[in-house]
């Protein structure tokens, strides 16, 4: 396994590569938007953009420009980003908490209500339960998140006079309740697509594996209702749900992206947004290159958790 | 002589196909829901070509009605900040929506059926290289692609349109592989083969037409994200110009705070369009699915 594991890393690199260069190309096409354009004013001078060009290193040819930025990399420089001249990696660390909390708290909730849902709709096939919970489905997956966080930005301010605080992110070290007050109801909202398409899966995979005999045998032989469907059956179904909540994860930048514009969360959701409006070239390069690694780090981890949860899944 | 002609007479007690008529009618009472999606989108589709025409007011006509005035009777949804008719600007928005969410499915469907089609009829090194390319894309953040189409390109139709397209791509290319496959291993494909017809005939007279149905069921399914993805990159500000009578943007930065001051109607007005669309458009999808090819079902 850890050959397999170490096969799989030594991937890594060439994705990585991959990624940047078409990244770093399709950024500075002839026809692509100019970032010093982008940032001119009318008072801005020919001799102020020639300049600012030099500055960012825009006039030098592109593949001479390329290799600058390869070198800073392989030494864990990530430039600078062209608006504020800040170092990228500083910009990003800093925001990183917010976001991380925001996906963590969503990819929990999802997994808390999507599975339990999923495996009581399961048990409970064709009752007035599952199918109340198959309508939900439907509608969560309708429903896109960022109208359900404008509701419980408006819905309560009306109903209770309860305002939920609007940005401002407390570290969950400093001050908990106000971290959580500030985090939980917004993610819980943001889960509600997620657990509809999570309930759905582990209905259909709890349903395919309680029809299996040694689940008829487990009951048979008086084991308790729990360790039927929870330790024999969930068990064998978990391998739908888990790829789920990976791609599920990743899916949930998205969903971060929101939140954090819904409530004025400054994370890096906010960060690269406002970096791709305004042609923040090094952000955009840093976001993708970031973003492959966390991808196949990810696939790995959900690779190799098939072997932790199924003894007969093996690599070699 | 007579035998003949009377064994080709046609069997009278044979009961006769009903019509096309009864046929649709019985398919739409087994899919209740997928009726109520049909209808849902083919309302989408009138208001996103006739919207402007039907809405009372222009949509961006300020001062059509007074200021964050409550739903009325001459305002059913109310209006806006700027005096604006909601219910106007709901029935407008449809439009941007409509053609942005139309356009990226037709286009990356069309191109990833394509890919997936020609993925399972050579196989071989250009399969392996499809599948492979298709799974890495499906693994990559869709958001992360869009910022940076956007990056490069700046914002507009164009741009979401594309971003929307390509990230759709290879969301079926899967599915029509697998049809693809069945189908270039069938009979007639080996009876056309056999009286001599060329690889490429066959690829285009017999094999795309049999799995053809298949790519009119993906674009369904993916139609609602399409409109999802439109709405929230409208919202989060890099969709089509502000300006435009869209429900992302009418939902996002001020309307937002005028909302929180009680003014309700104006953002959730806007959300009710975008979610009964795509409720319309999954339940659609849902319902062609089943119809077509019940072995999609997960």
């Amino acid at each position: 396994m850890r050959q397999y594991a170490m096969r799989r890393l030594a991937y890594l690199p060439l994705i990585a590569g991959l990624v940047s260069v078409i990244t770093f190309f399709t950024l500075r096409l002839p026809w692509a938007g100019d970032p010093v354009t982008y940032m001119s004013t009318q008072n801005t001078t020919v001799e102020d953009q020639e300049r600012l060009r030099r500055e960012l290193g825009l006039d030098k040819p592109v593949l001479v420009q390329f290799g600058i930025w390869l070198g800073d990399v392989v030494q864990g420089d990530f430039g600078e980003t062209f608006r504020g001249r800040q170092p990228v990696l500083d910009e990003v660390l800093r925001r990183f908490p917010a976001t991380f909390e925001i996906m963590f708290l969503s990819l929990g909730f999802t997994t808390l209500f999507g599975v339990t849902f999923g495996v009581i709709a399961a048990v409970r096939q064709n009752t007035f339960f599952d199918y109340g919970l198959r309508v939900f489905a439907v509608f969560g997956q309708s429903v896109p998140d960022f109208f359900l966080l404008i509701l419980l930005i408006v819905l309560p301010s009306i109903w209770w006079n309860y305002t939920h605080p609007i940005g401002g992110h407390v570290s969950i070290f400093e001050d908990p309740v106000r971290n959580l007050r500030l985090y939980v109801p917004p993610t819980l909202l943001l889960a509600v697509g997620g657990s509809a398409l999570m309930m759905r899966v582990t209905r259909s995979a709890m349903l395919e594996v309680l029809r299996q005999d040694y689940i008829r045998t487990a009951r048979a032989k008086g084991l308790s209702a729990y360790a039927v469907v929870v330790r024999h059956g969930l068990r064998n179904a978990l391998i739908p749900i888990i790829t789920l909540a990976g791609n599920y994860l990743v899916a949930l930048f998205f969903g971060a992206v929101i939140l954090e514009q819904v409530f004025s969360i400054n994370g890096l959701g906010q960060f690269f947004l406002i970096s791709a409006a305004q042609r923040d070239f090094p952000v955009m390069q840093f976001l993708v290159l970031y973003s492959a690694l966390v991808v196949v780090g990810l696939n790995l981890i959900v690779d190799l958790t098939y072997a932790l949860i199924d003894p007969r899944i093996k690599y070699t | 002589m007579s035998s003949v002609s009377e064994a080709l007479r046609p069997l009278e007690y044979v009961p006769r196909r009903p019509s096309r008529v009864v046929r649709l009618g019985r398919l739409a009472r087994q899919h209740p829901t997928g009726v109520f999606g049909l209808l849902v989108i083919v309302g989408f589709v009138v208001l996103g070509v006739f919207g402007p025409a039907l809405a009372p007011y222009d949509p961006r006509e300020l001062r059509a009605g007074p200021v964050l005035q409550g739903p009325s009777l001459a305002h059913p949804f109310g209006t806006n900040a700027l005096g604006q008719d909601i219910f106007s600007r709901v029935i407008a928005g449809a439009r941007i929506s409509l053609i942005i969410s139309f356009s990226a499915v037709f286009i990356g469907g069309s191109i990833g059926s394509f890919l997936g089609i020609v993925s399972g009829y050579f196989g071989r090194w250009l399969d392996y290289l499809i599948q492979r390319s298709g799974e890495a894309w499906a693994a990559f953040p869709s958001i992360v692609f869009y910022f940076m189409l956007i990056t490069a390109f700046g914002q507009g139709v164009k741009t979401i349109i594309l971003a929307i397209a390509i990230g759709a791509l290879f969301g079926g290319s899967r599915v029509l592989r697998s049809a693809t496959m069945v189908e270039a291993r069938s009979g007639y494909v080996e009876a056309a083969r056999a009286i001599g017809a060329s690889e490429v005939r066959i690829f285009f007279r017999h094999v795309i037409p049999n799995v053809l149905p298949l790519t009119v069921v993906l674009m369904s399914t993916t139609l609602g994200s399409a409109i999802l993805a439109e709405s929230a990159l409208a919202f989060l500000g890099i969709g089509v110009e502000p300006g435009t009578p869209s429900w992302g943007i009418d939902m996002s930065g001020e309307n937002i705070t005028v909302a929180r001051l009680g003014y309700w109607h104006v953002v959730v007005f806007p959300g009710i369009a975008i979610s009964l669309v795509v409720l319309g458009a999954n339940l659609l999808g849902d319902a062609l699915r089943d119809i077509w090819d019940p072995r999609l079902r997960h």
